[in-house]
């Protein structure tokens, strides 16, 4: 009841008040209640103000949270090749194990004492190396110290730096590539920990002296500056601590208005609240602009210190961290690569900071200054690799896709091999230019129509028989001009590589077989009715020659034979064939498909000759190994597949001495002819017209297919023995030397015999001429030369096994 | 009359061999063993030699070829110790490089094929196993002492893919070739290496 009373009163009081108030207004002047009433609009906007503020503020924060907290770095994923490996008795300068040391950023180290990591020594006879550590998806290696002991041009021995012996030697992948964003921004994202004292130190005395101590921005500094610039009559000193430099380059444009350098410093100070010194250090580390290498932009100190050093982070020394420090505040006015002079100048600059501020001690920055400048030499991607790119990103399974390889930082380790690249870059970007120059030669197109033609385009491509993994691809002539990949994505007539296609669908037991090496096949007028009438095939040369041996008749690429051949298999055969070796694309059931009217992409073929050199196998293509993160941690493995067999072993090596004969006698006998020897196959293909020309070529343990043609097909005006064929020599000579290594060896199941040259008969004692052929057991010829002679085959053979 | 005996050998030797004493005893002795072995091509050779050869190991082929084989032969046995230690990512790992060394190492698919079998992958070991053969047979070294590795993992495969009969089959004619390895059916990577 009291309460309730006591609350009567106070309402009445209350009403009293207004009352009393409202009597006052009434008598106060109009001036006053003007005053009043600005004072209220002003009261409604401060407020209105501080709520935008407000705002702002938490829209800043909310800015400042979401980047760091989420992927603070867009990291574009990095493509590596396949390692090479070092062993005693390898031939160092063919594995270029020279141009290794200058592509992966080693420093030559002159003077004496222990060789830092990343560095070399060449002594007399001797390379010493301190290698690099380096991750990988099954197998990583701790850096080590190596000594290659080098005996005319090959690897005598490697012993460790306790003087044992070393088997081999895995050298650090080489970098391809990357999938770079629209910004080409570079990086190697380092961690704190791994970050020396001595480069945050260097950083501090340069940059920002009290990092430690303020919130973000430092009063001192700025007013420091000022008066610096006062003096100097003109901006020669900034006040941007660490934490505004980092801030700006996250979220800011670099314009020089007042608005942003207040949103700048609102930030730094929301940074500085939320964040450790320590995570506010590494941010900065990585984010921070370092230079230019090409047109990818380098940033962080990981990606400068491989840049300028060759080296990680953790294994700078003072100088060079000193150099990383000076470089940061302008980066292409202070590259050490272009103004050595001015750099080293800043260096020791930095240096002497550092004594002065204590940092480190004025002898240790005495030495430091008294070190020159040793630089790791500048290695630019080769736009030819992204080819080969392209095609990895297409192999990758779908949830790899371009917008997280390019901000992800994956390491992928892929298959491609740098040496035999390099050689399948040289030898077609050669060979086209060559062969270009000889067509304008001998072209009586006029000068200005040929120049307004878009360019003679080609593919060369590798492969290893056994594992399919791709060894090289160079999918055109220029990537800058030109993205689209002839190796996977053109479909071209194939012409007459496809014929051993042909050849081995008739030699299968599984067809009867339908003909032997040595059978005879009438080379002569055939006509063929098909649904578009009457098909009548001709030899490249138009000539006949009546009856030819099955191997003179692929030796010299004859059509008709060919297409007598895939009439007697059935055609229906020859697409089963085609499709067990690996030929995916469409290819029309009609009798001219035996010679090749087929439209084919050169990973295909490359694909059927491999199941050929591999004895019947037939490999998967690849062109990866595995997948790393960002910190190094395995995401995916694609370990080595074995190939299925689709084959008999017997078939694949008839067709294969088959291809043999070509290059020793046949369209493919120019092989020899620049002198390389020992096992090699190869197969020619010249499309109607010269608008297509293959060479497809395999020894035991590699496979390269190289094709030229123009994008819109027209007449090239060579054959392909003087287009393609000299182009993959060179490609080969290039990558085994002169002499190939192994042998193309016949299996079980097969036997050679002698016959008569001319008439595919059995030669016996009293044949005029004879040669060694290759016959499945059980299909050797039953007629003799001379005729009615007896064949004691049966007998030598028991004796000595076949 | 030495002249016209030299035709069937090097030419380039005639004259050694005309020098040799006893070329009257030679010929005849030649001419005994032509012919026990035209006489003995009906039997089956192969099985008597078998028991008398050693399985080829790894280490065994060092030294018998070149030195890329070597460098890739040293790479299977790092992978093989790997394999020993229960390391199976880096044993893989070393078989790639051994492949990459040397694409035509049949030991390299032999140990790809035996690593696949132990991690029970018979379907991936096949192909291996196919590739090891086919290699081995290019090199003309198909024999006991290799056909002790490809009998005995096909006969593995066999087990794992449940075709006993054959499974049986096989690793009898690996037990005849090599008791000690295949008494228990299983190929180690000690035991390859």
């Amino acid at each position: 009841m009291a309460r309730a009373k006591g609350k009567k009163s106070a309402k009445k009081r209350t009403t009293k008040r207004k009352r009393g108030s409202s009597g006052e207004s009434e008598s106060l002047s109009p001036a006053l209640l003007r005053a009043r009433r600005v004072g209220l609009v002003v009261v409604v906007l401060a407020f209105g103000a501080g709520l935008w503020v407000a705002g702002w503020l938490l829209e800043l924060d909310r800015i400042v949270v979401s980047r760091f907290e989420g992927r603070r770095f867009s990291v574009p994923s990095r493509v590596y090749a396949a390692p090479i490996v070092i062993y005693p008795g390898a031939d160092w300068q063919r594995l270029d194990l020279a141009g290794w040391l200058t592509r992966m950023g080693y420093r030559e180290q002159a003077e004496a004492g222990p060789l830092s990591v990343g560095s070399y020594r060449w002594l007399p006879g001797r390379l010493r190396v301190h290698l690099r550590g380096f991750d990988h998806p099954q197998l990583p290696e701790d850096d080590r110290k190596v000594e290659f002991r080098l005996e005319e041009g090959r690897v005598r021995e490697i012993r460790d730096n306790r003087g044992a012996f070393v088997d081999v030697v895995a050298l650090e992948p080489e970098p391809i590539s990357s999938f770079f964003g629209s910004d080409r921004e570079q990086r190697d994202l380092v961690e704190i920990e791994h970050v020396p004292d001595h480069l945050v130190a260097a950083i501090y005395a340069v940059e920002d002296r009290r990092f430690e101590e303020h919130h973000g921005i430092d009063p001192r500094r700025i007013v420091g500056a000022m008066l610096a610039n006062l003096r100097a009559g003109g901006i020669r000193q900034g006040g941007s601590t660490l934490t505004q430099q980092l801030v700006k380059n996250f979220f800011l444009t670099p314009e020089r208005t007042l608005r942003r350098k207040v949103t700048e410093a609102v930030m730094a100070l929301t940074v500085e609240a939320r964040y450790t010194k320590s995570q506010i250090l590494e941010a900065y580390l990585n984010e921070i602009y370092m230079g230019r290498r090409g047109s990818t932009a380098i940033h962080g100190v990981g990606e400068a210190s491989r840049f300028f050093f060759g080296k990680r982070v953790v294994d700078l020394a003072l100088d060079e961290s000193a150099l990383l420090a000076a470089v940061i505040q302008s980066p292409n006015a202070m590259s050490p690569h272009r103004h050595s002079e001015r750099a080293r100048n800043r260096r020791n600059l930095v240096l002497d900071l550092m004594a002065a501020q204590g940092r480190v001690s004025p002898e240790e920055a005495e030495t430091a200054r008294a070190r020159r400048i040793s630089l790791a030499s500048i290695a630019l991607e080769s736009g030819q690799d992204r080819y080969f790119l392209d095609e990895l990103a297409r192999q990758l399974p779908e949830v790899y896709d371009e917008d997280l390889l390019s901000v992800e930082g994956l390491r992928i380790y892929s298959t491609l091999d740098p040496m035999i690249q390099r050689a399948a870059v040289r030898a077609l970007h050669d060979g086209l230019e060559g062969l270009e120059k000889r067509l304008a030669g001998s072209s009586k197109v006029e000068t200005s129509e040929a120049e307004e033609q878009p360019p003679l385009q080609g593919c060369l491509l590798a492969m290893r028989p056994q594992t399919g993994e791709i060894l090289a691809m160079v999918g055109g002539r220029d990537y800058a001009t030109s993205q689209w990949n002839r190796c996977t994505l053109a479909r071209r007539q194939v012409g007459s590589v496809f014929k051993p296609i042909v050849y081995a669908a008739a030699l299968s037991p599984q067809s009867g077989p339908v003909v032997t090496l040595a059978s005879s096949v009438p080379d002569e007028p055939l006509q063929v009715e098909t649904r578009d009438g009457l098909w009548e095939p001709v030899n490249y040369d138009k000539e006949f020659r009546g009856p030819v041996l099955v191997r003179d008749a692929l030796e010299r690429s004859l059509n008709v034979p060919a297409a007598r051949i895939g009439q007697a298999v059935g055609i229906g055969k020859v697409v089963e064939m085609a499709r067990r070796l690996g030929i995916e694309s469409g290819l029309p059931a009609v009798p001219s498909l035996a010679l090749g009217t087929a439209e084919v992409s050169p990973l295909e073929i490359a694909t059927v000759y491999s199941t050929f050199a591999n004895g019947g196998l037939r490999p998967t293509p690849r062109s990866f190994i595995g997948l790393l993160d960002d910190r190094g941690v395995g995401q995916e493995q694609w370990p080595l597949e074995g190939s299925r067999r689709v084959l008999d072993p017997g078939t694949a090596f008839l067709t294969t001495s088959l291809l043999e004969g070509v290059v020793d006698r046949g369209t493919g006998v120019g092989i020899r002819a620049r002198g390389l020897r020992g096992p090699i196959a190869g197969k020619t293909g010249t499309t109607d017209d010269e608008y297509d020309l293959w060479f497809v070529g395999f020894t035991p343990e590699i496979v390269a297919v190289v094709w030229l043609g123009y994008d819109e097909p027209r007449q090239i005006g060579v054959p392909s023995s003087r287009g393609a064929l000299p182009i993959w020599a060179d490609f080969l000579s290039e990558v085994t030397g002169e002499r190939v290594r192994g042998v193309f060896a016949r299996p079980a199941g097969v036997e050679r015999i002698e016959i008569d040259p001319t008439s595919g008969a059995r030669a016996m004692a009293g044949c005029p001429e004879r040669r060694p052929e290759y016959f499945l057991e059980g299909t050797a010829p039953k007629l003799t030369c001379p005729r009615g002679a007896t064949s004691r085959a049966g007998f030598f053979e028991r004796l000595f096994g076949s | 009359m030495r002249r016209r005996s030299c035709w069937i050998w090097d030419v380039r030797r005639c004259d050694a061999v005309a020098r040799l004493p006893r070329i009257g005893l030679l010929i005849p002795l030649a001419c005994l063993v032509l012919g026990i072995g035209s006489g003995c091509s009906g039997l089956n050779l192969y099985d008597m030699r078998s028991v008398e050869e050693q399985p080829l190991t790894a280490s065994a082929a060092l030294g018998q070829t070149d030195s890329r084989r070597d460098a890739s032969l040293r790479l299977v046995i790092a992978g093989l110790d790997d394999d020993a230690m229960g390391r199976p990512d880096r044993a893989i790992a070393s078989y790639q490089r051994a492949v990459r060394v040397d694409a035509t190492n049949p030991f390299a698919y032999l140990a790809l094929a035996r690593h696949h079998l132990e991690a029970g992958g018979s379907n991936e070991a096949g192909p291996f196993l196919d590739q090891a053969r086919a290699l081995f047979e290019s090199e003309q070294r198909l024999g006991p002492a290799v056909d002790v590795w490809g009998v005995g993992l096909r006969a593995w495969i066999d087990r794992e893919d449940g075709r006993d009969d054959l499974a049986d089959e096989r690793f009898e004619i690996a037990r005849e070739l090599s008791p000690e390895i295949w008494a228990d059916e299983r190929l180690s990577a000690d035991e390859l290496r």
